[in-house]
């Protein structure tokens, strides 16, 4: 597969981002922080009436479009930034876009531009990440 | 949090250095199982692990919390966190019922101020190693709200 810069990633989409499934989160991370279970902590926050998504699950979204694409364990690194809350109920598309393929080790790289969409704004979630296509 | 309970600029920058206890960590089927199923991807293959896990496996495996952590930083219930990012570098996929040896320290800690904020930046660091084989690293950065 020749993989260039500019080659775009294709897209992993998180239909409906479920309150439920934040709250499994808190319990395996044992994160007693309640915004991401108490929507009456979020209101008193004053940022609307939904909780807010941990971190790694939108982290996550990103490593799932990347296992679809180059397969389970080909993540070397990936740093996150997090611009902006994802909340319960959002719709949620993950997109990348290749930056540079190079070699380290014997290893062929390829470092992305990932980021975490969301209709109507700033990217929630924008980061970089280097894989390495599974079985290589 | 009022003025008088903010932890003054000094404590924070004593931080810097200050070693978790450090332990072990075995990711069990379920937990794994649960864990992927929350970020809505499929069962992996072959017992490996979702990276996902970088989050909070360093974190109790190292004997921490990320309650404790919040305390380190003195965040009351008034103080908010943020995330500045998380950094994970894998050199192997994290697998089921695999023992990781895990240690973690405080890497980085001061206070930042800007026109509109003052917050307190945290930055913690955690590595995981297997039969004396470095597997992974994770570095979380936190702002703690003042």
């Amino acid at each position: 597969m020749a993989i260039q810069p500019g080659d775009e990633v294709p897209p992993w989409v998180m239909e409906d981002v479920l309150a439920s499934r934040m709250r499994t989160m808190a319990a395996i991370l044992r994160d007693p922080y309640p915004v991401h279970w108490d929507r009456s902590v979020v209101a008193g926050m004053g940022l609307g009436e939904r909780t807010i998504n941990q971190g790694p699950l939108g982290l996550s979204y990103m490593v799932n479009m990347l296992h679809a694409w180059a397969g389970e364990g080909c993540l070397r690194r990936l740093v996150m930034r997090f611009p902006a809350p994802v909340f319960e109920g959002d719709h949620i598309t993950a997109r990348g876009r290749v930056t540079a393929v190079r070699e380290e080790n014997g290893e062929q790289l390829i470092d992305c531009d990932v980021w975490l969409e969301r209709e109507g704004t700033a990217p929630p979630l924008e980061g970089s990440a280097t894989i390495a296509f599974a079985g290589n | 949090m009022t003025s008088e309970a903010m932890p003054s600029e000094e404590d924070i920058q004593a931080l810097v250095g200050h070693e978790f206890p450090g332990g072990r960590y075995t990711i069990a089927h379920w937990e794994n199982f649960l864990l992927t199923d929350c970020t809505g991807s499929g069962q992996l293959a072959d017992g490996m692990v979702h990276p996902v896990a970088l989050f909070h496996v360093p974190i109790l495996g190292a004997g921490t919390s990320i309650g404790e952590m919040f305390k380190l930083g003195q965040a009351g219930p008034g103080v908010s966190i943020g995330i500045e990012s998380y950094d994970w570098e894998f050199y192997r996929p994290l697998r089921e019922e695999t023992e990781y040896d895990i240690s973690g320290r405080v890497s980085a800690a001061e206070r930042k101020r800007t026109d509109t904020r003052l917050y307190d930046r945290i930055q913690f660091q955690f590595d995981l190693h297997d039969q004396g084989e470095h597997v992974a690293r994770s570095t979380v950065t936190w702002h703690y709200r003042r």
